[in-house]
């Protein structure tokens, strides 16, 4: 089946896994910008990065028909530092009106800290002043609850922000209610340890519905699987569910939120 | 929370016919996991980490749903409404 990883880091994985992802059935896929596994020390590697991800993996992705759509922020992990995450933020207009751009993505909390939630809001300012739909990281483990509930806080309390071009990811069983509930979109994230694995997306699609809701696979630095959105493809067809159900999580939802960003093309697909 | 009514529900016997095997597993990794505490040198009677463990098996055999939820929930640090006003941010 074709399908669309709405979260996926591609500058971390190989060339041999766009192939992988073309055959499984990926006919597009955006990509937030995130860390890089160590803090960067300056603008300009956040530029360079920013070129990485507008220039570069679109034409990696191209070569297996995969269609490569970006999002640009700097991540809650750097937002520890406040003078250069300014700086970063002031650079970024220079890279919105690139072919690819769908928003400003992945900002969001990672300790909660007082600093990340500064730097949260000027990301949301960025996005409410030149109308970029936005695509939020929530934390994990411990913090996820508490870093949720703050950043639904704060998206709520600016005026500006249509819910509706908000998705807020790596929700789980006690963070998908409140989201959907205050009119965002939620992203499942698929990953072997640390977030949800496919049954578990599975128990959620059966527990709130098919509306506002999608599945990615991270597919990051860490120990995460590429290719988790086939394995929930296959988790629904094992329980019973319909071809047309499955599509609407892993192609149909995706189009439709992205189809909010002037730049976004829904890829063919097969039916 | 019950499943979503329009979409097929699968009967408690094939559920369980087709997750006991997964279940038994995590089940066997778990206690094989308090069995490697047990032969580790060192006292675990202080340990915050512990606890949630042995709370979480605890909301595992209770008598009330949404159990993955409620397992989060006991994971989670806990959400102060006035957060902004502590932080200083308007």
């Amino acid at each position: 089946m074709d399908y669309i990883d709405p979260h996926i880091h591609m500058v971390s994985r190989t060339t041999d896994d766009y192939e992988t992802l073309a055959r499984m059935g990926c006919v597009a896929m955006s990509e937030p910008a995130f860390w890089a596994g160590f803090d960067r020390g300056s603008v300009e590697s956040f530029r360079d990065y920013f070129r990485q991800l507008t220039e570069f993996e679109p034409k990696r992705a191209a070569q297996f028909g995969i269609k490569h759509y970006t999002w640009l922020c700097i991540n809650a992990k750097e937002a520890e530092n406040v003078s250069l995450s300014r700086e970063v933020i002031a650079m970024i207009p220079e890279f919105l009106d690139a072919s690819n751009v769908l928003g400003i993505g992945e900002i969001g909390l990672n300790k909660n800290t007082k600093n990340e939630s500064t730097i949260f809001l000027e990301h949301v300012d960025l996005a409410a002043r030149y109308n970029q739909q936005i695509l939020i990281h929530t934390p994990h483990l411990e913090d996820k609850y508490q870093g949720t509930k703050m950043i639904l806080d704060m998206l709520v309390s600016d005026a500006r922000i249509e819910r509706s071009r908000v998705l807020v990811d790596h929700v789980e069983e006690h963070t998908i209610q409140e989201v959907l509930d205050r009119g965002f979109w939620a992203g499942m994230t698929l990953y072997p340890i640390t977030k949800c694995t496919p049954a578990r997306a599975a128990d959620m699609i059966e527990r709130f519905g098919t509306e506002r809701l999608m599945a990615n696979s991270a597919g990051d630095w860490g120990p995460s699987k590429p290719t988790a959105i086939p394995d929930l493809i296959m988790e629904l067809k094992r329980r019973g569910h319909s071809r047309d159900l499955i599509r609407k999580i892993v192609y149909e939802n995706p189009c439709e939120f992205f189809s909010q960003s002037k730049n976004f093309k829904a890829p063919i697909a097969a039916p | 929370m019950s499943q979503d009514p329009k979409l097929p529900a699968r009967s408690a016997e094939k559920v369980l016919s087709e997750e006991f095997f997964i279940a038994r597993s995590k089940i066997l990794d778990l206690a094989a996991t308090l069995d490697r505490l047990e032969r580790a040198d060192g006292s675990l009677e202080a340990l915050h980490q512990l606890k949630l463990l042995e709370q979480g098996m605890e909301i595992l055999l209770d008598d009330q749903s949404d159990k993955a939820k409620r397992v989060q929930l006991l994971m989670s640090r806990p959400y102060d409404p006035d957060w902004r006003k502590n932080y200083g941010l308007h």
